[in-house]
């Protein structure tokens, strides 16, 4: 009798430790119901104070906002991810802003005046600019900030590369600054208006060191309040703001209260928040996804083009046969493209045709349907290059098999797997054995070793420049060329491109960078990428940048 | 009994070291580098890329890397991540709590939901309530975590908007996850109660009570259940395993805090010394529980505290 009872008090104690656990948490939770902090309800203060004044703009309220992954600091010069910079967007400002059309209009710098040689920007500052913390906002912190960049202590990697060919700066006076270079450079301007050149506060740099990506202070429409880990960032508004640049409507501070971005991974969760009402807005919406929220009158799928280099697959002319323009041609007409966008996109992505994306500075429309699909025509040039047809379908030649490596990164991002996967059906029918690997170590596998014949990439850039990184003869053992592509034209351009001051002629060399980047079949243009949120129709206002990053100086909640 | 004791913590101890270095050299030989998830490689250059590669200390000999992990290890420092010089140890003080209430919470779905079940379905053999539980059992243990927590989330969240889909904040944000992990563990529960109570119910003792004139509802719990129970106290060893690792993926689906959550992040960047510490740290609750609970047999089981 007695042993029962005492078997039976263990798994008691054991339920009663594990229900206790439970129990405290449910206490935890009623106390962050109450504060109305992460609960459902969250959405429910803004819509109750949006009824107290219905009109448009609505001032106040809290707009919940899903992003994809975490970001890996709000430290805009140490940050190399895209989903940090939706964050960091709303602490800080740049110098300038580049609109749509590619102009460059003032930000934080009211004009700028650019020296003959072209080796040095001086800019005249806002002189009613002030940090979040206090800290004056003048050229003593532009200097600071450009220069903290360079310093290898940062680990400034993706910030560094934008600043190039940045030297040193001067000040001038109070609210003058110039900005010397090393060499000419067309692209700096734009990059200035980069999210990863954002003007930090040189007060809170350098009081929290290595930490500031978890304390981040600048000048923007927003104030960092908190970071819980894997959880949520909240931004409140800067009631001091004034400075807003051209690309929104609203000069002044945010209508909304505050942001809180929530971290959801899994996308089925990410939507299904939207849909609950659990989140106002969400991020990176899969393509079945936008096909019902569109039809759906309660929500609204809103959708930014990032422009830059498309998605594209680019071909190791380092490896046989693909050094032979006739047998890059042969990929180039034996693959169909638009039937894989269009099959795994739902029609949701445009397909890319060129080496850069609509949008982009010099960006050349004419190659857009260009070339099509034509498996005969793919089969006759491999023919011609003396590739045949074996008793199994595949081609030889020298009693060497046609293979293709084509290695792709992990996680399936944007389904690039998928893509590998009909191209390597696509490939069989005109006689091509691919073989298909998906590692995680690109790095090494791709950058290191060379080992692949055909893999993707994409770049989000405001500036045609961004070629020469990827086509432009490679310097000693640089990484971005991936076609290993030496053409001497092509450097030329590029060369000419980076420093030609008139933008019309400098359109003009992109384009023919392109026109030849497609005659000579050198990549597969696949994807444009469309960044993309779903929101409740509740959320007005809602903008996107040049380069696809969401604004929220004109975001009100109506209703 | 004291020397069974102390024999248990040290064959403890060595699992855990030996689990942190077989960690340590998977993650090394897995394909992978760190610096990739840290900046875009198509535009920096190999010196950069050596450059940060030197400041993480991974250009270093492997027997290096893991004498030097080891040698900190010793000394209390858990390193810090490589991505963002976290410290790893504050790191996982601060996300465990919340991983440990979804796992005592599930734990607790699991034993509630499996018992009751396990119990009904024996007595009730071959009935609806039979069935009922069979197949939860199987459910529970062939439907994989993620999809059976999709499910509920589309069901409970999307359709009902009974319960938030994400965030670790209040009991709301506890009953989905709880009940997705919980009803893994549930059957396995199910399926060990029914059968070890089928096998309770056909002993002689069950006879001998019955003839004895004893109520049937006296004959199954009071006597029939309380030994039956005793392989589900076990199952409570393998359930801190279970519900450890399942918290990397439910974690994940509803976007809770915790440490599955860290350690699913660490290995997707390759961070190291956060994958290395959350291990450590898991094998650490999971030896500590599995020793409690075969210490428990003694308390328990009074045929164990005689041979001890």
């Amino acid at each position: 009798m007695y042993k029962w009872t005492s078997a039976l008090l263990a798994l008691s104690f054991a339920l009663t430790l594990a229900l206790a656990a439970c129990g405290n948490n449910n206490n935890n939770g009623d106390g962050q119901a109450a504060s109305g902090d992460a609960s459902p309800s969250a959405a429910s203060p803004s819509a109750s104070q949006a009824d107290g004044s219905p009109s448009a703009a609505a001032q106040g309220g809290e707009l919940t906002y899903a992003l994809a992954t975490s970001p890996d600091t709000l430290d805009p010069q140490r940050s190399g991810l895209a989903v940090a910079v939706r964050v960091i967007r709303t602490i800080y400002d740049n110098l300038v802003v580049k609109l749509p059309d590619n102009t460059i209009k003032p930000w934080l710098a009211t004009e700028w005046t650019e020296s003959e040689d072209g080796l040095s920007y001086t800019f005249k500052l806002r002189q009613d600019v002030k940090f979040q913390d206090g800290t004056p906002f003048n050229a003593e912190a532009v200097k600071y900030n450009y220069d903290r960049i360079l310093d290898p202590a940062t680990k400034a990697a993706n910030a560094s590369a934008l600043l190039k060919p940045y030297k040193s700066a001067e000040v001038i006076d109070e609210y003058t600054v110039k900005l010397n270079l090393e060499t000419p450079s067309r692209a700096f301007l734009g990059n200035l208006s980069q999210a990863l050149l954002g003007i930090v506060s040189p007060t809170a740099a350098k009081k929290y060191g290595d930490q500031f990506g978890k304390n981040p202070v600048g000048t923007g429409p927003f104030k960092f309040v908190k970071w819980e880990e894997n959880a949520e960032i909240t931004v409140e508004r800067n009631p001091d703001y004034a400075w807003a640049p051209e690309i929104v409507d609203n000069k002044g501070a945010p209508y909304l209260d505050r942001v809180t971005f929530k971290i959801a991974p899994e996308e089925a969760t990410r939507i299904g928040s939207v849909q609950s009402g659990q989140v106002l807005a969400a991020e990176t919406v899969p393509p079945q996804n936008i096909v019902s929220l569109k039809s759906n009158p309660d929500f609204q799928v809103l959708q930014a083009n990032t422009i830059g280099l498309p998605y594209t697959l680019f071909i190791n002319q380092e490896h046989a046969p693909w050094g032979e323009t006739k047998a890059r041609q042969a990929l180039q007409y034996g693959i169909d493209n638009g039937a894989i966008v269009k099959t795994l996109y739902l029609g949701t992505y445009e397909q890319a045709w060129s080496a850069l994306t609509p949008g982009v500075l010099g960006y050349d429309a004419s190659l857009e349907n260009a070339v099509q699909p034509d498996v005969d025509k793919a089969n006759a040039l491999l023919d011609e290059i003396g590739w045949k047809k074996g008793a199994d379908g595949i081609r030889e030649k020298d009693g060497k098999k046609l293979t293709l490596r084509y290695v792709d990164g992990s996680p399936n991002r944007e389904k690039r797997n998928d893509i590998a996967a009909i191209i390597q059906q696509q490939l069989k029918k005109i006689g091509i054995d691919t073989e298909v690997v998906i590692t995680k170590d690109i790095l090494t596998e791709v950058y290191t070793n060379s080992n692949y014949d055909l893999y993707g990439n994409s770049q989000v850039n405001g500036d045609p420049n961004a070629l020469s990184a990827f086509y432009h003869t490679a310097p000693k053992g640089a990484l971005g060329n991936l076609s290993k592509v030496s053409d001497p034209e092509i450097d030329q351009w590029l060369e000419q491109g980076a420093v030609e001051k008139d933008d019309a002629k400098r359109a003009e060399l992109y384009k023919k960078v392109q026109q030849r980047i497609k005659d000579e079949a050198i990549i597969l243009p696949i994807y444009v990428f469309p960044y993309t949120v779903a929101a409740s129709k509740s959320v007005q206002g809602l903008k996107f940048d040049l380069l696809g990053y969401p604004l929220f100086n004109d975001v009100s909640l109506a209703k | 009994m004291f020397k069974a004791v102390t024999g248990r913590i040290l064959s403890s101890l060595l699992v855990i070291v030996g689990s942190s270095a077989l960690v340590f050299v998977i993650m090394y030989l897995l394909p992978g580098d760190p610096v990739a998830s840290m900046i875009d490689v198509s535009s920096a250059s190999p010196e950069t890329i050596a450059n940060l590669r030197h400041q993480l200390g991974i250009d270093r000999p492997f027997l290096l890397q893991l004498a030097d992990y080891f040698g900190k290890l010793l000394r209390g420092d858990f390193g810090q991540s490589v991505l963002n010089s976290e410290p790893v140890l504050p790191k996982i003080a601060k996300h465990f709590p919340a991983t440990l209430a979804l796992a005592a919470c599930s734990a607790a779905v699991s034993v509630i939901v499996g018992v009751l079940l396990g119990v009904l379905s024996a007595i009730h053999r071959n009935k609806p309530i039979d069935l009922i539980a069979r197949i939860v059992g199987l459910l529970g243990i062939s439907m994989p975590a993620f999809w059976t927590g999709i499910l509920l989330l589309l069901i409970f969240s999307v359709r009902l908007g009974w319960f938030p889909a994400m965030g670790s904040h209040g009991w709301r944000t506890l009953v989905l996850p709880a009940l997705t992990l919980g009803l893994i563990g549930a059957g396995f529960i199910v399926r060990m109660v029914r059968n070890s109570m089928l096998e309770v119910i056909g002993d002689a003792f069950v006879v001998t009570l019955r003839a004895k004139g004893l109520s049937e509802r006296a004959v199954m719990y009071r006597h029939a259940l309380r030994n039956a129970l005793i392989p589900a106290v076990t199952m409570i060893g393998v359930l801190a395993g279970e519900m450890l690792a399942g918290t990397v993926v439910i974690e994940t689906v509803f976007s809770r805090q915790g440490i599955g959550r860290i350690i699913a992040d660490a290995i997707m960047a390759k961070d190291l010394p956060v994958v290395q510490g959350v291990i450590l740290f898991s094998s650490l609750v999971y030896v500590v529980v599995n020793l409690l609970v075969d210490l428990s047999y003694a308390v328990i089981d009074p045929r164990v505290r005689r041979s001890a």
